[in-house]
């Protein structure tokens, strides 16, 4: 090897120092402090050992409650999530009119701010004065009415659905330049040896996708695992703690002074995204097909 | 090349040494026709006065306030908004007022505090036991000790803005009580009185409800509502077990040592089992309590000093037909008074400092303070003594028939601080997530944690 060709090493200090400074060590901060008693409080710090974790799994409180809520809403948003805006994007990039506006209207939730979209579907979801109530009442379905945000059976499944509604255009986006950047050959090779619709999204399309499929899968699970906006916006975490995730959790805990709490659930949180990154993408690698 | 260079360049120095000589010329002109007159003098010495006049007021221009709240922060008719633009065409200064929902105020104000990012002003509850336990005032505000109003305020509320010696907030609120408004004329209609216990409570809601029409207005969504009884009962609690408020304090009695508080859950969720706050509860907000209430489709609302003339303000036709009677919830017959209510704090972090103290003596003169409560529906008094109340002489009968104590907020530690989260296990306690022992075991068990964090000797 040419060793003319290699970069010095400090030609890197100045990249490594960045992520040191405002990735790494904060994290690291973040991770000491849950093992520490630190609150709005007092003054002194003092180690407390693996207090808070034993707090977090013990049983006795709702963390646990709270960690599931965070899964399920991951899994489930983002398999929504990403069959939607695949279908969205395969009907988008077929020869239909107007395809251009059908590709904004699908994306335009998307740059809603999300203190608007809240805002919005609480109003649209009241259970007598909101939208969709009434045009379930119009149109004769009333035995469908329901207070959409107000009961625990309900509200979690309606947040997952504002979640799709806002964030299926992102993910069709990526999809559409995913599918686009399939060579049409290997379709009309396909077409040619007598391949079908279902055929060519099989043995075509999703295998040129899969680096697509991998990007929108960990993008999805990553804001899945931290999401906190539109939990906040629509229930605040309600009814009672129903539909709480991690980082309401952590936002409470840093608002009530706690903050070794809330760094002990931020980090469980970190540590439990960056597994699940890694092992995805991981996985998804070993199946790329070139 | 270098030729073409040095044209160039000449002719840049030309060019810049005739607009240097135009202006020069201009200039001179400007001292030569001066020097003519000493008229025009004058005129230019009113030109420059006015000029740096105005550049004071461009000045002050650029000076805004800012100043976050959360929506029961402010009165909803504006008033403080409107005198907050007077207070802008008189002095320039602008008040920027950042509104955030009730449910979040707490958690948003205490992150932004953290993080060194406070409003210049902001709007909090007042507390007399844990002023410095949930704001910590003496680090993160200004004392206003030394201002001129301060002993013109009410000297009863003053420790409810007060760190030991030093006053960091202003506040305007008179004592704050809630009790149940009611439609005189669905009662008339139907027969009923005022409930005086909580068996006569219960049969005039089934008897309401009976009659097609939702007895209570109850309002989750905003989180702060739902436990009201138990926290408002707090005086009544007080009366039954002798020296209870210290008892508590002092960590000596806990909060599930009080059957009463039991009680009360218990009879809270009776109630929504019973379909006493029809079906929407969970999603209504406080606010929607005026429609309800004037169209006939709810009876009664919990609420506080003031509603009944702001219901009359929005719908003239309710004038004269709400009754008042306090919550009957454990047959108790005590009303809760609240000495605490919200106040204007100024951040330590502002860089306005000055200009605050200057927009909080704006709003303390007299006519202003005149203003405020003329402006303010909901308000029918404020903690000002020169400022006369407005209590209808109907509050001021029910009052004097009727004995009151402190609201447990305003004389137990650690129980403001876990208002929101009382509210939501309550609201738990009614999606059938929690029961009312339960309930009241996280209320008291939460109690417990704020003190140990907060190190109090008691609970070590």
């Amino acid at each position: 090897m040419n060793e003319k060709k290699i970069y010095p090493w400090y030609f890197m200090t100045g990249a490594v120092l960045l992520f040191l400074m405002l990735f790494l060590i904060p994290s690291m901060m973040g991770i000491f402090y849950s093992f520490t008693d630190w609150n709005r409080y007092d003054d002194n710090v003092n180690f407390v050992g693996l207090k808070n974790f034993q707090k977090v799994f013990s049983g006795n409180s709702n963390y646990l409650l709270f960690i599931k809520n965070t899964l399920a809403f991951t899994v489930i948003s983002t398999f929504v999530k990403t069959v939607l805006a695949l279908a969205l994007a395969i009907l988008f990039t077929e020869k239909i009119k107007l395809a251009n506006l059908h590709r904004a209207i699908a994306f335009a939730p998307q740059v809603m701010s999300m203190l608007v979209v809240g805002l919005v579907f609480k109003a649209m979801l009241h259970p007598s004065t909101g939208f969709l109530n009434i045009f379930l009442r119009a149109i004769g379905l009333e035995a469908l009415t329901r207070d959409w945000l107000g009961s625990i059976d309900t509200a979690f499944g309606t947040i997952i659905c504002v979640d799709v509604w806002k964030g299926v255009g992102y993910g069709m986006v990526i999809f559409i330049a995913g599918l686009q950047a399939i060579p049409k050959e290997y379709y009309e090779a396909a077409e040619i040896d007598g391949a079908g619709f279902w055929a060519k999204v099989g043995n075509v399309m999703i295998p040129f996708l899969l680096p697509t499929i991998t990007v929108n899968i960990v993008l999805s699970i990553s804001y899945g695992l931290r999401v906190f906006d539109i939990v906040y916006v629509l229930t605040n975490g309600g009814p009672g703690y129903a539909t709480d995730v991690m980082n309401t959790v952590v936002f409470s805990e840093f608002s009530s002074g706690n903050y070794a709490m809330g760094s002990t659930v931020a980090s469980l949180l970190a540590l439990l995204t960056l597994a699940v990154s890694i092992a995805i993408t991981r996985t998804a690698n070993r199946k790329e097909v070139y | 090349m270098r030729r073409k260079t040095a044209l160039v360049l000449t002719t840049l120095l030309i060019g810049i040494a005739c607009a240097s000589a135009g202006c020069g010329a201009s200039g001179g002109e400007k001292e030569a026709a001066g020097a003519d007159s000493a008229g025009t003098k004058n005129a230019e010495a009113e030109d420059t006065a006015a000029q740096d006049t105005g550049e004071e007021d461009t000045k002050k221009k650029n000076i805004t306030l800012t100043f976050g709240s959360h929506q029961s922060g402010l009165p909803s008719s504006g008033i403080v908004q409107q005198i907050a633009e007077e207070y802008e065409e008189k002095t320039g200064v602008r008040i920027d007022f950042q509104i955030t929902p009730d449910a979040q105020w707490k958690d948003v104000l205490t992150t932004k505090i953290s993080a060194g990012e406070a409003p210049d002003i902001f709007c909090s509850d007042s507390d007399p036991v844990a002023l410095e336990d949930q704001l910590k005032p003496t680090l993160n505000c200004i004392p206003l000790t030394d201002e001129e109003w301060v002993s013109r305020i009410d000297p009863s509320v003053i420790p409810a803005v007060s760190v030991g010696e030093d006053v960091y907030a202003i506040t305007f609120p008179g004592y704050k009580i809630y009790w149940y408004y009611y439609n005189k004329e669905i009662f008339e209609n139907l027969g009923l009185t005022a409930p005086t216990n909580y068996e006569e409570f219960k049969h005039v809601c089934q008897t309401i409800k009976d009659a097609g029409i939702i007895p209570i207005y109850e309002a989750v969504q905003d989180g702060w509502h739902q436990q009201l009884p138990f926290y408002e009962l707090g005086g009544y609690y007080n009366q039954l077990h002798e020296g209870l408020y210290d008892k508590l304090n002092n960590n000596e009695m806990k909060l599930t040592d009080i059957p009463e508080a039991l009680t009360v859950l218990q009879q809270l969720k009776e109630f929504q089992q019973s379909g006493f706050y029809g079906e929407d509860f969970m999603s209504n907000s406080t606010s929607g309590d005026y429609k309800a209430i004037a169209d006939g489709t709810y009876a009664m609302t919990l609420e506080g000093f003031g509603w009944e003339q702001s219901l009359a303000e929005q719908y003239p036709e309710m004038e004269g037909k709400i009754g008042i009677f306090t919550m009957p919830w454990a047959d108790a017959q005590c009303i809760g008074t609240n000495p605490a209510s919200n106040a204007y704090f100024i951040s330590a972090t502002s860089e306005y400092a000055e200009e605050a103290k200057e927009f909080f003596r704006y709003l303390a003169t007299p006519e202003v303070l005149q203003q405020r409560l003329e402006g303010d529906p909901e308000c029918i008094a404020l903690c000002w003594p020169e400022i006369a109340p407005q209590y209808p002489q109907s509050y001021v009968d029910y009052l004097d028939s009727i004995s009151s104590g402190t609201v447990m907020q305003a004389a137990v530690k650690y129980v403001g601080a876990n208002w929101m989260d009382t509210g939501k296990d309550i609201a738990a306690m009614f999606a059938d997530a929690m029961t009312p022992e339960e309930v009241l075991q996280s209320i008291s068990d939460r109690r417990d944690e704020q003190a140990l964090l907060m190190g109090d000797e008691n609970w070590k």
